[in-house]
């Protein structure tokens, strides 16, 4: 069954897109490194962003909607139906699903972003630009947390794919954990704007690697935390979406 | 066709048990019960909203029905362990991803039910597809998405097949070649629902016939059987599908 998802789901142009989309990051960091090399050339050093976490929003995006498609794309086309006559146990099904998605968006996450780390460290050379003044160690928990954050948009995305059965809802409501409520969160009266903000999906990101999640905002949650908080975004739409496709007419 | 069945009296039977199917206010399905044999071509008919294609879908699980049931081998659908090789259905031919080809459209379907690969390549041959099986399901006609679909009913070899308004949209050699196809699954002594709502072309392909309509039964019977009481079959059909109507707006 999982061999079956998969072959569903790489036999679409859209996910060959969407993974295109996201490795599209690898030249936009390229050019951002060499961008950001001539800066230092001229001013001697400088502290510039990594372009892995600086473009992450794309991969982000790009591989939520390989999991959103996963589901959307079969209710869009009506081949929902012939899915769930070749397998009535739809727990399985969705398990598979989920289970393929998870893999198909991890695994070019991780790619994508560790082949945007080390070029941009490449290109960057022994010139002082900021996002090399750690070393990959120190660099790594935030990779990682990247990767994992990719993941659970995809599962995200596949969750409120199954709940809206629409490509569009489901996609904007991706839009909106990502873009819109962290926009909102600072906004809330104190102290509500930190504890609300620090719960918000980008930052939970840096919180994982102990950083802070602006130049203005400190991190409240420690590690262990951010990732469970990450990880249970990805597990309350996974479980919506269980409960709604169980028993819901196709 | 695999293993040992659980019911043998009940292989290749489809059992439709005081079937009833709201959806809001509005009865799709109403207290039909019938029961489709092995060996015959059943035609299934009605006027348009008649329940023939909610009936099909609480076959095959994918709706809940409101109350009663529905058995294909004396079991529920959806406790079928690998249900393409005992149950094949067409319900849209449109059902497609379009950027995906023919052959990966049955290569998933064989994959979730363990079939073999190169049955993809025989159902292929014997629809006549084989020639475009690499090409986008998006880029064919309704004629080449209907063989597709009675491509992938016939994929796991079941003993029971289901096919909603297989013919609608297609020209005079598909339409030949699809009754031709189901007498000879028939005669194989396989179960062949098929629904219609156009008389004239069951009169040449079923030998039995359920007609519905408003959600109800309103005769189970053989083809024989009508063409012996009416003039035709579809003075038959017309005769007792108006009385429905009737029955139905007095209701
Ligand atoms: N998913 C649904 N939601 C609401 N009403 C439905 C749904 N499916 C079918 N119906 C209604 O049920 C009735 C029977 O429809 P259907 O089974 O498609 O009839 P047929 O296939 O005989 O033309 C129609 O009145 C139709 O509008
Ligand atoms: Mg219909």
């Amino acid at each position: 069954m999982i061999a079956s998802e998969w072959l569903k789901l790489r036999s679409v142009s859209s996910t060959r897109y969407a993974i295109g989309a996201a490795a599209l990051v690898i030249v936009l960091g390229a050019v951002w490194s060499f961008y950001v090399g001539t800066l230092a050339d001229a001013r001697g050093s400088i502290r510039a962003a990594a372009p892995e976490e600086g473009f992450l929003p794309l991969v982000q995006i790009s591989l939520a909607l390989v999991g959103v498609l996963a589901v959307t794309a079969e209710y869009g086309t009506g081949t929902i139906r012939p899915s769930l006559t070749a397998v009535p146990r739809r727990r399985a099904l969705l398990a598979a699903k989920a289970t393929v998605v998870a893999a198909a968006t991890t695994l070019p996450a991780l790619a994508v972003i560790f082949i945007t780390h080390a070029v941009s460290h490449l290109i960057a050379g022994d010139r002082a630009v900021g996002y090399n003044a750690g070393s990959f160690g120190d660099d790594l928990p935030l990779l990682l947390g990247s990767v994992l954050s990719v993941t659970v948009l995809a599962l995200v995305g596949l969750g409120l794919g199954v709940v809206t059965r629409s490509t569009a809802a489901a996609v904007g409501s991706v839009v909106g954990l990502l873009f819109v409520l962290p926009g909102i969160a600072p906004y809330l009266p104190q102290p509500w704007n930190v504890r609300v903000g620090a719960w918000m999906l980008p930052n939970l990101v840096p919180q994982i690697a102990g950083e802070r999640i602006s130049t203005r905002l400190d991190g409240l949650l420690p590690p262990a935390a951010a990732v469970a908080v990450l990880a249970g975004y990805a597990l309350v739409a996974l479980v919506a979406a269980f409960l709604v496709f169980e028993r819901r007419d196709a | 066709m695999c293993g040992a069945p659980a019911f043998p009296d009940r292989e290749g039977v489809i059992e439709v048990k005081q079937l009833t199917k709201r959806y809001g206010r509005a009865r799709a399905v109403d207290d039909l019960s019938f029961t489709v044999q092995p060996g015959h071509v059943t035609g299934f008919l009605g006027p348009n909203g008649a329940g023939k294609s909610t009936t099909m879908r609480l076959i095959l699980g994918l709706d809940t029905p409101t109350s009663g049931e529905a058995l294909v081998n004396g079991r529920r659908y959806a406790t079928l362990g690998r249900p393409l090789h005992e149950v094949g259905a067409l319900l849209d031919a449109n059902a497609l991803h379009p950027t995906r080809s023919a052959y990966n459209h049955l290569l998933w379907m064989a994959r979730s039910n363990g079939i073999d690969p190169v049955r993809v390549a025989e159902v292929l041959e014997q629809v006549g597809l084989a020639g475009v099986a690499r090409k986008k399901a998006g880029g064919f006609s309704l004629g080449m998405k209907q063989r597709l679909g009675i491509a992938a009913a016939l994929l796991g070899d079941p003993g029971v097949l289901l096919f909603d308004e297989p013919v609608n949209g297609l020209d005079p050699d598909g339409v030949r070649w699809i009754r031709d196809l189901m007498r000879s699954l028939a005669a194989e002594g396989r179960t062949v629902l098929l629904s219609s709502h156009l008389m004239s072309e069951m009169a040449l392909t079923a030998d039995r016939i359920v007609i519905v309509g408003r959600g109800r039964l309103i005769v189970e019977t053989s083809v024989k059987d009508l063409t012996e009481r009416y003039d035709s079959l579809e003075s038959a059909y017309l005769a007792l599908t108006a009385g429905s109507v009737e029955y139905g707006a007095a209701r």
